[in-house]
């Protein structure tokens, strides 16, 4: 048998021990998503159409990033990226940013403000949903702290008012879609314009000044069996 | 002089012309392949569909690639539909799963190898965006197996978009002229057990893009394997042959096939997709069978010539850019990191006579293919937003006169010129 040198076993044995190791192997692999998500996934002040990635269910960004391979997403820049990426691949990406804690914010200054009725009714459908037109409430999946829920639902909380304006446009005109059933497309679908806007205005006016993690799978159970419920988890 | 005589007179004169006329047409008439390829048999004849004839189909029709071209992006498999931009307009490619109406369920086995080989359907000649020229050189079995694995596909019903294209390149009629000018089957087929040649030049159709285009997209002999720019997207494909090729082995060239990566970089662009949509099926017998015959291609007439003195272009602005936003991964000599980074040294994107791939990856960056060979791919940042499109120029300008001898003067004006991605 060849012998080895004894400073390659050294290091064989340290990368073998040391999961650490690995993890900065794949942040150093991920060059390209930091430049404009943040070295840590923690996004980047000003971009609103560039979401943070910490901390968000490690299912859920698998979605996404076979979205953008397979054209269930439209955004040139991801595709560009992700295009010949594998299955294995974007899920330890996924799981890389999953792990890291969610980015802490104070609520969006900048956002417009809501006239009294307005937030009124962006509570309503926040909390409550709206029956007559077939809106379940945000809280009923997105959780009562809208914080998100392991495999496939994010948070809602920490997100730029005109990013989630934008995605209910994806889901109206079909650039967005996620696994069947798609939720969120029947939910663009039931809502009027001015009320996507307030209810995306009040959510940037949230704060996650604790960096809540989503809730554990299970922990909670949804009013419908959407496809993000199906999101698989990590490797 | 009567009417008359003037009418004889001329007649006399243009009658010669009409007849040389004619004479040319039919001979470039006859030299496109004659009336042969106008003629679609009919008639059924039956081809296996047992389990290791369809594996054996998968197998070609992945290395011919038939479902990248006839796929869109998050669509039915082999339904069509993806956009071809040439000079000319764009075209869409064609439904060619077993749906009898919409697909090419109701082709027979001659009719399906006739279009393969003369690029003439029953709809007429189609544009040479297909690769007829190449596919001619199949053999008639493997062309068997390959249809006998489309027919077991799912079928679908799709229509792809029409074709949008300039007057006259709208009519297929013209499609004739362009072949009267410009198409000239090869009069013997490649020999099979030729194994490199015949897949390269065959199934592999590695020339459409590696080749030196003619007018009219035509693809002269004098250009094969010259490299050029590839028609329709902002990309330039090297020249193929003993030169370009020297810095692999053929072992090294062979496992680049199948991985997308190599000590001297990893496929981008374009190549990228082949390499992921199908070079990483290659057997690792067929993957040095290719590698063996390219590394002996000699270099085409058209070919570009290397770059002239090399310059280490101390300095200049392009090296303070290169400095701070390159070096960190890239090396401040341009030599790479093994396993991680490429070299820049030797590099396509710094060699090459045209700057198109350096500012693409540096605008847009990238990540490698994912497959066995390089699982975890390194990524590359794009800088667009980092970089403006003059400190752009000034970096490639740097990289290109130092690691590629090429006198390299792109303006911020050639760089937004280039800017733009194309994912379809």
């Amino acid at each position: 048998m060849p012998r080895l040198p004894a400073p390659a076993i050294l290091f064989a044995l340290l990368f073998a021990l040391s999961p650490a190791f690995a993890d900065d192997g794949i942040a150093e692999r991920l060059a390209a998503c930091a430049a404009c998500h943040g070295a840590r996934g923690e996004g980047m002040q000003g971009a609103e159409y560039v979401p943070h990635l910490a901390g968000k269910p490690a299912g859920y960004l698998f979605e996404q990033l076979a979205g953008f391979r397979d054209g269930r997403r439209v955004n040139a820049s991801m595709t560009w990226l992700v295009q010949f990426a594998d299955d294995a691949w974007l899920r330890e990406i996924a799981a890389y940013y999953a792990a890291l804690p969610p980015r802490t914010h104070a609520a969006d200054a900048g956002a417009a403000q809501l006239t009294p009725e307005r937030r009124e009714r962006a509570e309503r459908l926040v909390r409550e949903g709206d029956r007559e037109h077939g809106v379940p409430a945000c809280s009923a999946c997105h959780g009562p702290d809208l914080a998100g829920l392991e495999p496939g639902i994010p948070a809602t909380l920490g997100l730029p008012a005109d990013y989630v304006v934008a995605q209910f446009g994806h889901w109206r005109n079909g650039s967005r879609r996620a696994r069947e059933p798609d939720c969120m497309h029947g939910v663009a679908q039931a809502l009027s314009p001015q009320d996507i806007r307030a209810v995306a205005t009040w959510l940037s006016q949230q704060s996650n000044a604790q960096s809540i993690r989503p809730a554990p799978a299970g922990a909670f159970v949804p009013p419908a069996r959407c496809g993000a419920l199906d999101a698989e988890a990590a490797p | 002089m009567s009417l008359r005589r003037i009418l004889f007179a001329l007649a006399c004169l243009l009658l010669p012309c009409v007849l040389a006329a004619l004479a040319i047409a039919a001979m470039l008439f006859a030299r496109q392949g004659g009336i042969e390829p106008f003629r679609i048999p009919h008639g059924e004849r039956a081809v296996a569909t047992d389990a290791t004839t369809i594996a054996s189909g998968e197998y070609l029709a992945r290395i011919g690639n038939c479902r990248a071209c006839h796929t869109v992006r998050g669509g039915a498999p082999f339904a069509g539909g993806r956009a071809f931009s040439t000079g000319i307009g764009t075209v869409y490619s064609t439904n060619i799963t077993p749906d009898p109406a919409h697909g090419i369920g109701d082709w027979s086995a001659d009719e399906f190898a006739h279009v393969m080989r003369h690029g003439v359907s029953r709809r007429g000649a189609l544009y040479p965006v297909f690769p007829y020229a190449h596919f001619a050189n199949v053999a008639d079995a493997d062309l068997d197996v390959i249809l006998a694995y489309l027919r077991t596909q799912p079928a679908s019903a799709s229509t792809p978009p029409p074709n949008r294209l300039e007057p006259p390149a709208d009519s297929r009629r013209a499609l004739v002229g362009w072949r009267m000018l410009h198409y000239r089957p090869e009069a013997t087929r490649i020999d099979p057990n030729d194994r490199g040649r015949y897949l390269v030049d065959g199934l592999g159709h590695c020339a459409m893009c590696h080749s030196a285009r003619g007018e009219r997209g035509s693809l002269p002999p004098e250009g094969h394997f010259a490299g050029g720019r590839i028609p329709g997207i902002g990309w330039y494909a090297p020249p193929l042959d003993r030169v370009q090729l020297e810095r692999y082995s053929e072992q090294q060239l062979a496992d680049y096939l199948r991985t997308g990566t190599s000590a001297h970089g990893s496929a981008y662009g374009p190549m990228a997709e082949v390499v992921y949509a199908s070079l990483r099926a290659l057997t690792p017998g067929d993957a040095l069978a290719i590698a063996r015959h390219l590394k002996q291609v000699e270099p085409a007439p058209l070919r570009a010539t290397v770059g002239g003195e090399a310059n280490d272009d101390a300095g200049s602005p392009g090296a303070q850019v290169y400095a701070h936003a390159c070096a960190d991964c890239h090396g401040k000599d341009g030599e790479g990191k093994p396993g991680a980074y490429p070299p820049l040294q030797g590099s396509v994107a710094a060699t090459a006579p045209d700057a198109t791939n350096a500012v693409r990856l540096v605008l847009y960056g990238g990540m490698p293919v994912a497959t066995a060979g390089e699982p975890r791919p390194h990524t590359m940042p794009p800088f667009v937003q980092r970089l403006d499109a003059g400190e752009i120029a000034a970096v490639v300008n740097h990289l290109r006169r130092r690691w590629g001898a090429r006198d390299s003067r792109l303006t911020a004006q050639d760089v937004e010129s280039m800017q733009g991605i194309v994912v379809d």
